[in-house]
């Protein structure tokens, strides 16, 4: 993702920073990894005890949209570090673009996501069918909040990037550590509920 | 706060003589006796709050809101005195929830950002012992100081007591995201940004008792293990956390409108110097 070396000169001036962006954002990927290996950990000790309903409600998930969903969060990824990258070389308007291409793929995402949504509670698998669809509305709503968020976030970095007045590049590779963390989740969410049967 | 309000020349010595002597001193004229003072009226409260939900009236871990009626009215019942007893110090202990709400807004004060956030938290904090234990002890003492009433009625006040307790969280969300922003604003470093993020972690956990409404059995109930325990494993955390970062602010505070002094700055270790002298 983000590349995390930094130029020989910024690290003279700099020689304990060693994360890109506030290490404290670094911290929250760390609480919120804790937080979401309960979640899982939920979800893969209830499986255990019932993984014949688990299987067939998972025969009902469309293992494509997991799929698009992953790939689209995956170029939103790219597209941030690329971002981050052209912001370091001084190319704001490069980054500019890079950032609302983000947005624009975290749209595709969330689109995708709202429709499958409505296709599943068409079929009759609501939040309360089974205990499958329980995790799955619950892990698949929270990363959703998770993504809204980075709406914001984003809406931090393009508005650093948009005035020469502003542009920290600790703020943006701070919203670009965000940005990945919600990515990173969706991939872990992905291979639980779609790939792992 | 104003410069002018800063500890002075003026300050008599500490006394070097006994621990009783130190303490009078120090409530006489230490200059940061009231924010100590709420500081442990807050670390006195959360420690008797566990004791009282925990041990006393065993209302938490909370039992299974899939009980029939004759298992919640005999729940009541084993519970009786534990119930009355711990509720009622809960009744005589929220009053402590003014100081701690005044230290938690006084941070936000210090800060370089707007005094809305402080306003805003305070109001939004007075609210907060409603849903946080005040309706729950109510019901609960209603129906273990009731037991002939119709068991229909002693297993609606069991429901209405854990639902009003876990399921309404709005207050606590919306609060640590007022603190999340002012935190993450703020020039004056009263708190790392990073205990910022811990309270979008914390407020994120807030949403996640909201299926306590609709599951009587699973992950997802009052007593579940997302809802309940993984919420609780985070706010003990959380308030863990706070209650120490709230200790360095007042053992930093300058009483100035700057950024704060660190932990192992000059100003500091002067302020920490004080600081012994009440202990």
């Amino acid at each position: 993702m983000t590349n995390l070396a930094d130029s020989g000169h910024q690290l003279e001036e700099r020689p304990t920073k060693f994360v890109p962006g506030q290490p404290d954002m670094w911290m929250f990927v760390l609480f919120e990894s804790l937080l979401f290996t309960g979640y899982f950990s939920v979800y893969l000790i209830s499986r255990t005890q019932n993984e014949q309903l688990y299987l067939q409600a998972q025969g009902d998930l469309d293992l494509r949209f997991g799929v698009f969903n992953t790939i689209a969060l995956l170029l939103s990824s790219w597209a941030i570090a690329r971002c981050v990258q052209s912001a370091r070389a001084g190319a704001y308007r490069s980054a500019l673009v890079n950032a609302y291409m983000t947005v624009s793929f975290g749209l595709v995402f969330l689109g995708s996501k709202i429709t499958e949504w409505v296709m599943e509670i068409r079929m009759g698998n609501t939040f309360t069918s089974n205990e499958f669809f329980q995790h799955y509305y619950f892990l698949t709503s929270i990363h959703c909040i998770h993504l809204l968020i980075g709406f914001v976030v984003l809406g931090v970095v393009i508005y650093q990037l948009r005035s020469p007045a502003r542009r920290s590049q600790e703020l943006i590779e701070t919203g670009a550590t965000y940005w990945h963390t919600v990515d990173f989740l969706w991939v872990l969410i992905f291979a639980l509920l779609y790939v792992v049967r | 706060m104003s410069t002018s309000t800063a500890p002075s020349a003026t300050l008599p010595d500490p006394p070097s003589g006994s621990a009783l002597s130190r303490l009078a001193w120090n409530v006489r004229h230490h200059p940061k006796r009231e924010l100590w003072f709420a500081w442990y009226v807050m670390l006195i409260f959360y420690n008797l709050y566990g004791v009282l939900f925990f041990v006393v009236t065993r209302v938490q871990p909370p039992p299974s809101p899939a009980w029939d009626t004759p298992t919640v009215v005999q729940w009541f019942g084993e519970h009786h005195l534990g119930l009355l007893a711990g509720f009622g110090v809960v009744f005589l202990i929220s009053g402590m929830c003014g100081p701690m709400n005044a230290l938690l807004a006084y941070s936000m004060r210090r800060m370089s950002v707007s005094r809305t956030f402080a306003y805003s938290y305070m109001i939004m904090y007075a609210l907060s012992a409603l849903p946080g234990m005040l309706v729950m002890a109510v019901a609960m003492t209603v129906a273990a100081l009731r037991p002939d009433r119709d068991p229909e009625l002693i297993q609606w006040l069991y429901d209405f007591a854990f639902l009003s307790f876990s399921g309404t969280m709005g207050v606590f969300l919306i609060g640590s995201l007022v603190w999340m922003v002012a935190i993450l604003i703020d020039k004056n470093r009263v708190f790392p940004k990073w205990f910022g993020y811990l309270n979008l972690c914390n407020a994120l956990t807030e949403v996640v008792v909201a299926p306590a409404w609709m599951f009587q059995r699973g992950a997802f109930a009052w007593n579940g293990a997302i809802a309940w325990w993984i919420n609780v494993g985070v706010f003990v955390f959380y308030t863990g956390i706070f209650l120490t970062l709230l200790r360095r602010l007042i053992q930093r505070e300058d009483f100035g409108t700057g950024p704060l002094p660190d932990m192992g700055g000059k100003d500091a270790a002067a302020q920490s110097d004080l600081v012994g002298a009440v202990r």
